[in-house]
């Protein structure tokens, strides 16, 4: 390009003309945005949200205490302690998951090896303080009473990939 | 010495050494599950095959001794594939539990698994299952379908504890392994079976599921429970100690530990205590240590030292003794003592009352004469050493004292120092074949020392030692096996009464009789704390046992665990063991506390760090310079000259499982008492 | 006391019943400001933008102003607190009384003083302090260097917004806003002056330390600069003196381009409608370009900022003043004395 043309397109600031026209254009564009709380957007069976401990249907807690999660976890976030139950089988006294350390790199599912722990879709649980962010095994029990359903079917899904 | 071609590298090894132990010598590791260094060669596991040159077959290192111009393949493809064959076999019956198993983590059959394993498995049938039998004992568990048949546990109790609880049941798929219809394993060193063991079939009971193995923190140290000074590896998790396991030394524990070394340390968490109390109304009550200070510096000052006594206990470790002496000797007192059982050792003569032969010297013994000693009880890794030695072959052992079964064959000579003369007059057959010997060997227990009559009794064992040749150019075969870790040090250092000092006794009858006011007791329970009840009595230590119930100001210190302090054992050996948790509530370690009550009495030593007290103690003896080391003590007159009485040599040890504040109040130890030293008493409705 | 009443109190009520009705729709307007750029750069990003706080959203700038209203003030332990709470206290206090001489329509001005230009001038000039103060008196390394920066731009683009208004005054002959707006009675001053037109509506940009020239607030080197340390009700003052200062220098672009209260044409459905709204909608014009702008450009980099101010703008401006007056002289159009 010539001289004249580069300085002619500076001066007639041609191109912060163009770069404004194009967000003008923009503007009657329909918005790409959800209406979040109203609209959700899909999640995949793999999306990993807060944390739940499993039981099987004749309510025995799934987790055995290998403490696999715990060692696989990059951010710390679990801790376990064990004792053997009154029936001698090998069960967490303390199963606490720090959420505000989590990372939800899902390497505590992956460790797994009865799918007790696993992350559930449920990624709507903020709360008022930090402490209610601390969960412990009732809490974390609870969680997976009440989304039981769908991570069975979560799994199922997931399984012919596995 | 053969010479063999091991991957291509030409190595020498010496004669009998077997085609395993050579491919160790070259750095090439082979997998292995039966073999054991210090058990003998059984080959059944099969996972050592390598390849052998102008062998038909593969040849099992392990149990293939070494021939010259051997040329060996470990690497090859037939070897690899023999490897995950043998895996895949072992595997066929092996659960797949390991998230449940205690052994995960560090599991023998996991590693191998994974570094020679196939990864996947071709078996779809049903695995077989094996029932438990019996209990074993409130220290070994068992979930025998893991196990995979080495009979590592069978050929330890056989050899080294030479219980022989455990057998082979079956055969082929049947095979099972199994005590004698439901025997508890009732031996001091069953806790080694758990080590033993290399997959999950025998685990530890107390320590069943509470950590991972790669949660913990190992800390090297030394265990205080005996005078032998075990090597041990402390592991931590969190500040609290959850295990302590065995750590190799060949001269000293070789691989194994005692089980009150190895689980007594669940009493760390129990009767702890963890700030200072003083007496006030005949109730103790928690006070700062400024208070506590306080208390004791308005008692101590301007009191006659001669009027002041100073008892170490058996765990102390040497760093509080040599405070605890100057800090007495700022105060002029002269009164202090290590010997709580009142032992009459002589704290002049090294040589008299060390184990001078080394335990390792055990292994060359060919004639041991004990007295008045339970081995068994008194330092079971040395028991495991003479029966190993015995296991070989060529030892003859006799017994003066108590007639136990002490898991190999012994002459018995007679129970009271009167039969010494058999020896000494050179008339018993057991009198000939010392002489004869070329490394005889005596061994005292300390409870021979610690009657009225210790003096003479340690002068009489003296002269069996000198008449039979014990003494002699590189050898020295008198021993004195004590019970107490802080034992050796403390006469080391001079922890001893000094001019016009008072001993144990001593203290204790002035503190009946009004002559000793105050009393200083360093971890000190085993004593008449009835004769203390009219004295000023501080208690520095780590649990609430017989000397804090009758203290006025209790000062709360620390266990060997949470300290780093250095503990000479009955050899003479100098070790020194690292702190692996720390001190509970406000306690401190031990010589601290005195340094800052050296403050609070005006007598400030001049000590400001651990390395300072360390300096000391190598000024006050210089064996303290040498750490791990061992040098030769110089033989000498002592010991005393009279005729002991003729009453019966007995061990000091009346429950292995209990002897000291930390396995008193331990849980573990509790039930092994039950299980194994009182298992007829009737239980009570009030029992448990 | 008729007296009294007629000479001081009425006449004093009466100006003040005129602030009023200049103030209260204004701070309306600086609240819907806030919405607006919220909800325009959102459709430019086709995002929603506020849609929660009544309908529409149209709530949400009262939302946040309570918001702020309710919130701790904290003043910070090094600062110095008189100048700390002044800072902003000027800022806003300035910003509004820039609007005196500002017509919104034939006779509607608050004060239609002779020299309206230069008071324009220096109540804008003035503002500069407010943000030095704060800069200052927050005892912030950010924050006294958001204050620097602001005063190095308003210097500089100042110059070259004195040069144009200097153009508008040769055109015009007088410094009475009114005066000025009815010289375009004709011809808006854009059409001539169409690049000073667009010069000053830069320096504005600039002088309001608008995108692309928002430096001295610098979210991501300053962390927003001089009102780092501020919050609650002194932050609100600021956040309200500026948007109340983008509005000042619309109204002052309408006036001296736009033809300020004047219809497009006058023609018949054109000039019916009355001079406040075609104000305010010349207005909003603008400062929908100060939106569009934010939502398109980057920021700019400090030394381009200087460099554009002082090796562009004001050899331009000063140019434009000398072949204006030229012209002026030539065409015998110039404004005379007297």
């Amino acid at each position: 390009m010539g001289f004249l043309a580069t300085h002619a397109k500076a001066f007639f600031l041609t191109e912060l003309v163009k770069g404004m026209s194009v967000s003008f254009k923009y503007m009657f564009k329909p918005t790409i945005t959800l209406n979040y709380p109203y609209e959700k957007g899909p999640l995949s069976p793999r999306f990993r949200g807060e944390h739940c401990l499993r039981r099987y249907p004749n309510g025995e807690e799934r987790c055995i205490a290998c403490k696999l999660c715990e060692a696989a976890c990059p951010a710390q976030a679990i801790t376990i302690e064990v004792e053997p139950r009154d029936d001698g089988s090998r069960r967490t006294t303390r199963y606490d998951i720090d959420m505000t350390k989590c990372i939800f790199c899902g390497f505590c599912q992956e460790a797994c090896p009865v799918d007790a722990v696993v992350e559930g879709p449920n990624f709507e649980y903020t709360t008022e303080t930090r402490e209610e962010l601390f969960y412990d095994k009732d809490k974390l029990l609870s969680n997976g009473e009440r989304w039981e359903v769908e991570l069975a079917a979560r799994i199922a899904l997931d399984a012919p990939y596995r | 010495m053969p010479k063999l071609t091991i991957d291509g590298n030409e190595i020498e090894v010496e004669a009998g050494y077997s085609v395993l132990q050579a491919c160790e010598a070259a750095g090439i590791e082979v997998p292995r599950f039966c073999y054991h260094e210090r058990l003998s060669i059984s080959g059944n596991c099969r996972m050592c095959l390598v390849e052998m040159e102008r062998a038909p077959k593969l040849i099992a290192s392990c149990s293939m001794p070494v021939g010259d111009g051997m040329v060996i393949h470990t690497k090859t493809d037939k070897v690899v594939e023999a490897r995950a064959s043998v895996m895949e076999f072992l595997l066929i019956n092996h659960p797949l539990d390991c998230p449940i198993c205690d052994q995960g983590g560090e599991c023998d059959l996991q590693d191998q698994a994974v570094a020679y394993g196939l990864g996947t498995s071709r078996f779809t049938e049903h695995k077989r299952s094996v029932q438990d039998k019996g209990d074993y004992g409130p220290i070994v568990k068992t979930e025998m379908t893991r196990c995979i048949h080495c009979t590592r546990c069978i050929r330890f109790t056989h050899q080294v504890t030479g219980t022989a609880e455990l057998g082979g049941i079956g055969r082929g798929d049947h095979m099972e392994v199994s005590t004698y219809v439901g025997k508890a394993i009732n031996s001091e060193l069953s806790g080694n079976l758990v080590d033993l063991c290399p997959v999950g079939a025998l685990t530890s009971k107390p320590f069943a599921f509470s950590a991972r193995s790669w949660e913990l923190k190992p800390t090297e140290s030394i265990d205080v429970f005996d005078a032998v000074g075990s090597n041990i590896r402390i592991d931590t998790r969190g500040g609290e100690v959850m295990r302590i396991l065995p750590r190799l030394n060949e001269d000293v524990n070789g691989e194994w530990i005692g089980d009150k070394t190895r689980y007594a340390m669940d009493g760390l968490k129990r009767q702890r205590l963890d700030k200072p109390y003083v007496r006030r109304d005949g109730k103790l009550v928690p006070v700062s240590w400024d208070e506590a200070f306080n208390t004791i510096a308005d008692k101590l000052k301007g009191m006659d030292g001669k009027k002041i006594g100073a008892i170490a206990g058996d765990q102390a470790d040497c760093e509080s003794m040599i405070v605890l002496k100057d800090l007495m000797a700022s105060l002029g007192s002269t009164n202090v003592d290590c010997r709580q059982d009142g032992s009459k050792v002589d704290a002049g003569v090294r040589a008299g009352y060390t184990f001078n032969s080394t335990i390792a010297g055990i292994d060359e013994a060919d004639a041991i004469l004990l007295i008045g000693t339970n081995l068994r009880w008194e330092a079971p890794v040395v028991n495991a050493r003479i029966r190993e030695r015995y296991y070989r072959g060529g030892l003859k052992v006799a017994v003066i004292g108590e007639a136990l079964d002490l898991s190999y064959p012994y002459e018995h000579l007679g129970t009271s120092p009167g039969d010494f003369k058999k020896i000494t007059g050179g008339k018993d057959d057991f009198s000939k074949t010392l002489k004869a010997a070329k490394k005889p060997m005596v061994i005292v227990g300390a409870g021979a020392l610690a009657r009225a009559d210790g003096a003479d009794v340690l002068g009489g064992v003296r002269k069996i030692a000198e008449s039979r040749g014990m003494v002699k150019e590189g050898w020295n075969g008198f021993n004195v096996l004590h019970t107490a870790a802080s034992r050796v040090g403390g006469l080391d250092l001079g922890v001893v009464p000094g001019n016009n000092g008072k001993d144990v006794q001593g203290i204790l009858e002035g503190a009946a009789s009004g002559d000793i006011e105050a009393v200083y007791l360093l971890g000190a329970d085993e004593i008449d704390t009835a004769k203390l009840d009219k004295t000023f009595v501080i208690y520095q230590g780590s649990h609430g046992d017989a000397g804090a119930a009758c203290a006025d100001v209790v000062l709360p210190g620390t266990a060997y665990t949470e300290k780093s302090g250095t503990y000479v054992n009955t050899e003479g050996r100098v070790q020194r063991g690292l702190r692996a948790a720390f001190p509970r509530g406000e306690a401190k370690e031990d010589w601290a506390i005195i340094r800052a009550l050296s403050d609070a009495l005006g007598k400030s030593l001049p000590y400001s760090s651990l390395g300072d007290v360390r300096n000391r103690m190598s000024e006050v003896n210089p064996i303290f310079n040498d750490y791990d080391g061992l040098q030769a003590a110089e033989w000498s007159d002592f010991g005393g000259t009279g005729e002991p009485s003729s009453e019966a040599l007995v061990s000091p040890i009346e429950n292995y499982y209990m002897t000291d504040p930390i396995s008193r109040v331990s849980q573990t130890m509790a039930e092994c008492t039950e299980a194994f030293i009182n298992p007829e008493q009737q239980k009570t409705g009030t029992n448990g | 006391m008729v007296e009294l009443w007629d000479v001081y109190i009425w006449p004093a009520a009466w100006i003040v019943i005129k602030i009023l009705a200049i103030v209260v729709p204004l701070l309306v307007a600086v609240a819907y400001l806030t919405y607006a750029e919220r909800k325009i750069i959102a459709m430019m990003h086709r995002r929603k933008g506020p849609n929660v706080v009544g309908p529409f959203g149209l709530l949400q700038p009262f939302a946040d102003g309570l918001k702020l209203f309710l919130k701790e003030t904290i003043i910070p332990t090094g600062a110095n607190r008189g100048v700390f709470i002044i800072a902003p206290c000027l800022t806003f206090t300035l910003a509004m009384v820039a609007w005196a001489v500002i017509p919104f329509g034939e006779g509607m001005v608050l004060s239609d003083i002779n020299v309206g230009l230069l008071y324009l001038m220096a109540i804008s000039s003035l503002g500069v302090y407010g943000i030095l103060m704060a800069g200052w008196a927050s005892n912030s390394i950010y924050a006294f260097l958001g204050g620097l920066r602001e005063a190095a731009q308003m210097v500089s683009y100042e110059l070259a917004m004195g040069f144009i208004m200097v153009c508008v005054l040769l055109m015009a002959g007088s410094m009475n806003l009114t005066d000025i707006v009815m010289a375009q009675k004709d011809m808006w001053y854009v059409l001539p002056l169409f690049p000073l037109a667009v010069i000053f509506l830069i320096c504005i940009l600039a002088e309001t330390a608008r995108h692309p020239f928002d430096l001295p607030e610098g979210e991501a080197e300053l962390v927003t600069g001089y009102n780092v340390e501020y919050s609650s009700m002194a932050f609100a003052l600021f956040f309200l003196g500026e948007y109340a200062n983008m509005i000042v220098m619309s109204g002052m672009l309408t006036t001296l381009f736009l033809g300020g209260w004047l219809p497009i044409m006058d023609v018949a459905p054109l000039n019916m409608i009355p001079g406040p709204v075609w104000f305010a909608l010349k207005t909003s014009f603008v400062l929908f370009f100060f939106l569009w702008v934010r939502a398109t450009f980057p920021r700019y980099r400090y030394d381009q900022v200087m460099r554009l101010g002082w090796k562009v703008f004001l050899p331009v401006t000063l140019a434009a003043v000398i072949i204006i007056s030229g012209v002026l002289v030539a065409t015998g159009n110039a404004p005379t004395i007297g």
